[in-house]
């Protein structure tokens, strides 16, 4: 418990975590619904070209409003938003080598383990304030959305919207100890960040992304024990958002079951193997 | 009857540290620190004295031997309790104050808030301590080292070159302030690679040298007793008086030609008196006490970091 506060105090004084939180909030706004908004308001009839004949962008406007903003959160901030919780879990940990914390903090009273549950903890209480900063934010956002369009203020019921926010904890909290992980494997910030970025961009993005269109079903039953890729199952089984003259989407390749317990196996790995290595490595520096 | 030597707060056997690249940092340690005592951890650049501290506190994992340090293993939650450390450098959050800093080690020791504020005044940094650990100078951030490892009252204080890098007014005060804490129970292990230093807070010295330990005692234990030099002409008749009164065993001739004589310096009067009458025209009679930097020098071979 004393290792949980006092990372806690560590976390909530720190600018850095303040700046991630924050700015992530600020591209729900602005990224999520006001510039899409804009643009759905006010682009010229041209700008549906492409679209389904009787199509317009405005019909896209659906998606802003508070019926689908658990779906909208979901869907749009598992992968954006899990960069920003990466960046907070390399933060909390990565900073203690660069700033050589770590022998202070292993110097004081608790043992090594008892320091990474205190460190993992203050984690998943700021992972927590940023989902649920991110559903508020977008909530209010689709408030302002269908006041200013004159539609309805109908919300998902409780149980999606607890559900939604579950979802969302649980993809950001493999996010975050993925860089806890990077940081403690290479003692640093800057590789952690730089390769959990990377790891999302060649392996999952353009491997799996070019190769599952290229090579066919073979590499979607791989992907589907990759971590990113049961992000995107998951967020996907809140259901897509149907949009006037568009074809539905297709089903996720995998279900939430599915998903839920690879990212809970992954969330796990990381745990033991950050364990393991703060328990068996020598601090010198 | 003699007094009985105080329990050692830390005692190792043959504690050992090989790094994967062959190097072999200690070598067989059997150290002993008695309680109440500040002890002097010498030896050069690289000879093994961070790595052996970063055992004791349990950052680095010993690759053979033993340690217990206030009775217990190190590292353990039961030997952290007892014991304040500076490991290199004092690392602190850089976006905190000091204040903040050492409440931070308050909430992690368990102990209250308010012994931030004493041990802050024990070193005196109470006028600066809302600002950010990121301002403080290099002395004011050894002192909040300091007062960090005060913070829980410990048994034994572990300071690691603690004036390292310091100007010599920041040295004179935080060997002052270290000679303070010593005094009474606590009991303070200090590395340093400065004899000076060493000499002025001391107690007991260990000597280490490439890994190994080369010796261990008081300051006067090292030193060894003083000689007399002697200077005299025929050198031989000299060499023949002192051989006859001190033992040639305990007779050496300098190279400047003068002799070094292991005798009691209340003969130096007697010894003149015997020259004399040997018809030997005596120029010089003076006792000479080895130095610590001598000692060093003799131990490690190296210049003694002055």
């Amino acid at each position: 418990m004393r290792a949980l506060i006092g990372e806690l105090f560590k976390a909530g004084r720190r600018p850095a975590v303040w700046v991630c939180v924050l700015g992530l909030l600020a591209a729900v706004v602005t990224i999520g619904y006001a510039l899409p908004w804009i643009a759905e308001t006010y682009s010229p009839p041209s700008s549906a070209q492409g679209l389904p004949s009787g199509t317009t962008l405005a019909d896209f406007k659906v998606t802003l409003y508070p019926i689908n903003f658990v779906r909208q959160t979901l869907q749009q901030w598992a992968v954006l938003g899990g960069v920003f919780a990466l960046i907070l879990g390399v933060l909390l940990q990565g900073s203690e080598y660069g700033w050589g914390t770590v022998k202070t903090m292993y110097t004081q009273r608790d043992g090594r383990l008892v320091m990474l549950a205190g460190k993992v903890g203050a984690l998943a209480v700021v992972v927590l304030v940023l989902v649920l900063g991110v559903f508020a934010v977008a909530a209010a956002s689709s408030t302002a959305a269908a006041l200013l369009d004159g539609k309805s203020l109908d919300f998902p019921g409780v149980a999606e919207t607890i559900k939604g926010i579950g979802a969302l904890f649980l993809i950001y909290g493999f996010w975050s100890l993925f860089g806890l992980t990077l940081a403690t494997l290479f003692r640093q910030s800057a590789m952690a960040i730089g390769l959990g970025l990377a790891y999302a961009l060649v392996v999952e993005g353009l491997i799996f992304g070019f190769g599952g269109g290229l090579l066919g079903d073979w590499v979607k039953k791989i992907q589907e024990w990759f971590p990113i890729a049961n992000t995107g199952y998951l967020a996907d089984s809140f259901g897509a958002i149907r949009l006037r003259g568009l074809p539905a989407q297709a089903a996720p390749y995998a279900d939430a079951t599915h998903a839920v317990a690879v990212l809970a196996t992954y969330v796990a790995a990381f745990l033991v193997i950050s364990a393991l290595i703060l328990r068996r490595r020598d601090v010198t520096a | 009857m003699a007094s009985a030597t105080p329990q050692p707060i830390v005692s190792t056997r043959g504690l050992t540290k090989h790094y994967g690249n062959g190097i072999v940092a200690v070598d067989g340690l059997n150290l002993n620190v008695r309680r109440g005592e500040v002890y002097g951890f010498l030896g050069p650049n690289g000879a093994g004295k961070t790595t052996t501290l970063r055992m004791l506190v349990g950052l680095i994992k010993p690759t053979s031997g033993s340690a217990i340090v206030a009775g217990a293993v190190p590292g353990s939650p039961a030997s952290l309790a007892k014991v304040g450390a500076i490991i290199e450098a004092p690392a602190f959050y850089p976006y905190l104050s000091g204040y903040d800093n050492l409440r931070l080690i308050a909430m992690l020791c368990g102990v209250p808030v308010k012994r931030v504020d004493v041990a802050l005044d024990e070193v005196e940094l109470t006028p600066r301590k809302q600002h950010r650990f990121s301002t403080y100078s290099l002395g004011m951030k050894q002192r909040l080292g300091i007062a960090a490892a005060l913070i829980k009252e410990p048994d034994m204080l572990i300071l690691d070159e603690p004036t390292n890098g310091l100007d010599p007014q920041g040295m004179v005060d935080v060997r002052n302030l270290i000679v303070e804490l010593g005094r009474g129970e606590r009991t303070v292990l200090v590395s340093s690679h400065l004899l000076g230093e060493v000499e002025q807070m001391c107690t007991r010295i260990g000597v280490i040298q490439k890994g190994k330990f080369v010796a261990e005692g008081t300051i006067d234990e090292l030193r060894g007793a003083a000689t007399l030099t002697v200077r005299a002409e025929p050198a031989a008749t000299a060499a023949s008086v002192l051989s006859g009164e001190a033992g040639p065993q305990n007779v050496q001739v300098l190279p400047d030609g003068s002799f070094s004589v292991k005798v009691d310096l209340k003969r130096t009067a007697e010894i003149n008196r015997r020259l004399v009458q040997a018809g030997a025209d005596v120029t010089e009679l003076r006792a000479t006490e080895r130095s610590l930097e001598d000692v060093f020098m003799e131990l490690t071979g190296t210049e003694a970091g002055l």
